[in-house]
């Protein structure tokens, strides 16, 4: 049988060690490490509900080896906001009501907050490039977009 | 995927002796993305080649010079006159997906998603090989059937080398899916030199619809040293693929996919033919 492995990478902030089974799956050592912010859907990388940042960048964690972590800078929802803090980005999917039932919206802040961090000024084209792969079944995207442009509208400076 | 035990080597020289005493043993991965779809049968060792200085992509005289590790966002994000494989990455699966996946991973296991090989074989790319020696083989030699072929005893695609898309020349690509995700039913990607009103130099390539990437001969004859015009450019793809065979996909017949590879190649076929009178010498 295959033996546990220690990798180390810094999870929201902290730099921490895990010790990880080899092939075990990013999203497996999140939940397991008590992050459950992070969403299981489709098990296979295609609903993008598990999306986490790894250097800055959205990625999927069902279907990443943790072991990529290692090294590596991992932030998850729940280093982004909560109830007492919410993020500005979360704050413009509640105005905007695109939110019903929630399981993809913790992925889709991932894609969102890596989306502005690359580029505060993401046009129109760029938020729909940069959610095509987070799925959600309730809204049919129009309230998510709008909420997304209304980050990018307060991210510009005001006009003099 | 069975991982049982992995490596994270830092130099090249460090991954491929890795790779040479792991043997079949050995599973190379970069942005781990098909793993998924790969069946858990035998165990293996993963080999991270993600620090070994394989990424980035840099202007090379008349060719930009790719990493194979590096990410295809980057190439989506890369906008330069010559560039045009930003087109290609744009429509490869979701913008996670591409965050991860790289170019090396997407053609040295030619899988159904692989979109590249279409476009490095239009565009006559080279592909360098790391082994005991350096060798570079043509887009032609690499895709002449799998490359896995290439890579049991343990070498490594370290770069590839795409020629910038100049003077009179344009560059198309089109792929047809049902999703905005989905895999491709039909990819088609097209490279025109030309010469005052005349074509050249013909190359065009499809995938998806065939078994696997091809150069389309008969379509790149039909067009060489003709006058071009879009009657020219679609006549040539709907009658040059004749002798080709078609898979079916999702529900389409064989004959229906031949059908949407001909229409598709001809659509790249414009788009280049557009490119290259936009950007006539």
């Amino acid at each position: 049988m295959s033996t546990t492995r220690t990798i180390t990478f810094t999870l929201n902030g902290k730099k921490r060690d895990f010790q990880i089974a080899p092939g075990e799956l990013l999203v497996k050592l999140l939940r397991r490490s008590g992050l459950t912010g992070t969403k299981e859907g489709c098990d296979e990388g295609t609903c993008g509900a598990c999306t986490v940042n790894v250097d800055g960048r959205a990625v999927l964690s069902c279907i990443m080896p943790a072991f990529l972590a290692h090294g590596r800078n991992v932030v998850t929802i729940e280093g982004v906001g909560d109830f007492d803090r919410v993020h500005p980005i979360q704050q413009a999917l509640v105005d905007a009501g695109a939110v019903q039932c929630g399981y993809c919206t913790p992925g889709l802040v991932m894609s969102a907050k890596a989306m502005f961090e690359e580029n505060p000024a993401a046009s129109d084209e760029d938020i729909r490039v940069h959610t095509d792969g987070n799925l959600c079944r309730c809204t049919g995207y129009e309230k998510i977009w709008t909420a997304l442009r209304n980050v990018r509208d307060a991210n510009k400076p005001a006009q003099a | 995927m069975k991982i049982t035990d992995f490596k994270i080597p830092t130099r090249l020289d460090e991954a491929l002796a890795a790779l040479r005493d792991l043997g079949p043993a050995a599973l190379p991965v970069a942005g781990a993305t098909s793993l998924v779809f790969i069946p858990e049968d035998q165990p293996m060792t993963a080999v991270d080649l993600n620090r070994l200085g394989l990424d980035g992509i840099r202007r090379d005289g008349d060719a930009f010079r790719i990493g194979a590790a590096t990410r295809v966002a980057a190439l989506q994000k890369r906008h330069e006159p010559g560039w045009v494989l930003d087109r290609v990455a744009l429509t490869l699966s979701s913008q996670q997906i591409r965050n991860e996946s790289t170019l090396g991973g997407n053609i040295c296991r030619v899988f159904p998603w692989s979109d590249f090989p279409a476009a490095l074989l239009a565009l006559g790319a080279g592909l360098v090989i790391r082994g005991a020696q350096e060798k570079e083989m043509t887009a032609d030699e690499f895709f002449s059937s799998q490359p896995a072929r290439l890579f049991r005893g343990g070498d490594l695609l370290t770069h590839i080398r795409v020629p910038a898309v100049g003077a009179g020349a344009g560059f198309g690509y089109k792929k047809v899916r049902q999703t905005a995700t989905g895999f491709s039913l039909a990819t088609a990607a097209a490279c025109l030199q030309l010469d005052g009103g005349g074509i050249r130099s013909a190359r065009a390539a499809l995938s998806a619809a065939v078994p696997f990437p091809a150069r389309c001969a008969a379509v790149e004859a039909a067009l060489a040293g003709k006058k071009a015009s879009e009657g020219l450019l679609r006549e040539a793809a709907l009658n040059g693929l004749s002798g080709l065979k078609f898979k079916e996909a999702e529900g389409m017949s064989a004959e229906y996919i031949g059908r949407l590879a001909a229409v598709t190649l001809g659509d790249a076929l414009v788009e280049a033919w557009a490119q290259a009178k936009e950007q006539a010498s």
